[in-house]
């Protein structure tokens, strides 16, 4: 899996072309700070907007966790409804509207797939998901791939980076929910390497955009 | 290395588990000793981990965007403006 992984994402990696962060806004259009202190004020039409904007990328997190569309889309309303009544604790001093939302939701997402015991069906499908689409980290042109296009592009050229194994084992921790000792079973792996690969991989992610943000 | 009051966690090492902890990755008596470090090291440690979590946001940026049902916004809003009818 994580062979064809890289491969995958080698084969579509593109350079960036212009300075642009992720989301690229429109003139006139509220940023996402903006958005977030309108939900504050229970403002639907902030909430309206957000969702517009984020609903793809949330999605998605959602998926590779849950592996069910139709589950998928009833978490994502949930989230969006959480994302409402909890506002009021989103602080900007703590970071971005996206880090936070994309935090709820992957806590969410792992919270819905250990309460519906779903671990054996997920790892069927996930297997499965991985035979017929070996690019869990890689994504298609869309619209949303030309607003996020540039962000996305350097994030995708830093996670390709990374040895198989270090992949593999970010994978499953972020996107499973899985810990150190889970991942040493479900890899054969002995729990030091295990937590040798993660802390190693994730150093290096965390480096490369830091880098990365600097080129920007 | 099991939660002993006497371990004292360098800075480096409180980075490794701080990216470790925002994607819920330490074990249990691991996690015991970066509480411990975490209170030692004050708002320098809690810019740290606010920074690691920027990792969530890089990790969900490099996914592919998923459709969602067009009748989930619909119910969304339907259910904020019910809330907010009841106050």
């Amino acid at each position: 899996m994580p062979d064809e992984l890289s491969s995958a994402i080698e084969a579509e990696t593109e350079k960036p072309t212009s300075a642009a962060r992720a989301p690229v806004i429109e003139p006139g259009e509220p940023t996402d700070l903006e958005l977030m202190h309108g939900i504050q004020r229970e403002d639907p039409d902030a909430l309206s907007k957000l969702y517009d904007r984020y609903n793809g990328i949330l999605k998605a997190l959602i998926l590779r966790v849950i592996h069910n569309e139709s589950e998928a889309d009833d978490l994502l309303q949930e989230i969006f409804m959480e994302i409402w009544n909890q506002a009021k604790n989103f602080s900007a001093h703590k970071g971005k509207p996206l880090g936070w939302m994309v935090t709820l939701a992957r806590r969410r997402s792992i919270d819905g797939l250990r309460k519906k015991q779903a671990y054996a069906r997920a790892e069927e499908r996930l297997q499965s998901e991985t035979e017929q689409q070996p690019d869990a980290w890689v994504i298609n042109t869309t619209a949303e791939e030309i607003t996020f296009g540039d962000t996305r592009m350097l994030v995708r050229k830093v996670i390709s980076g990374l040895p198989p194994a270090q992949k593999e084992a970010i994978e499953l921790a972020f996107f499973r929910g899985m810990s150190q000792r889970e991942i040493a079973a479900n890899t054969n792996t002995p729990l030091g390497t295990v937590k040798t690969r993660l802390e190693l991989g994730l150093k290096k992610i965390y480096d490369g955009l830091k880098e990365l943000q600097h080129e920007l | 290395m099991t939660g002993s009051k006497n371990y004292s966690m360098s800075f480096d090492e409180f980075q490794n588990r701080s990216r470790l902890y925002v994607i819920g990755a330490l074990e249990s008596d691991e996690l015991d000793e970066f509480e411990e470090a975490r209170k030692e090291f004050g708002q320098k440690g809690e810019d740290f981990i606010s920074e690691c979590y920027g990792l969530h946001e890089a990790f969900a940026l490099s996914l592919r965007p998923a459709k969602a049902s067009s009748s989930i916004k619909d119910r969304l809003m339907t259910m904020v403006r019910q809330k907010q009818q009841r106050g």
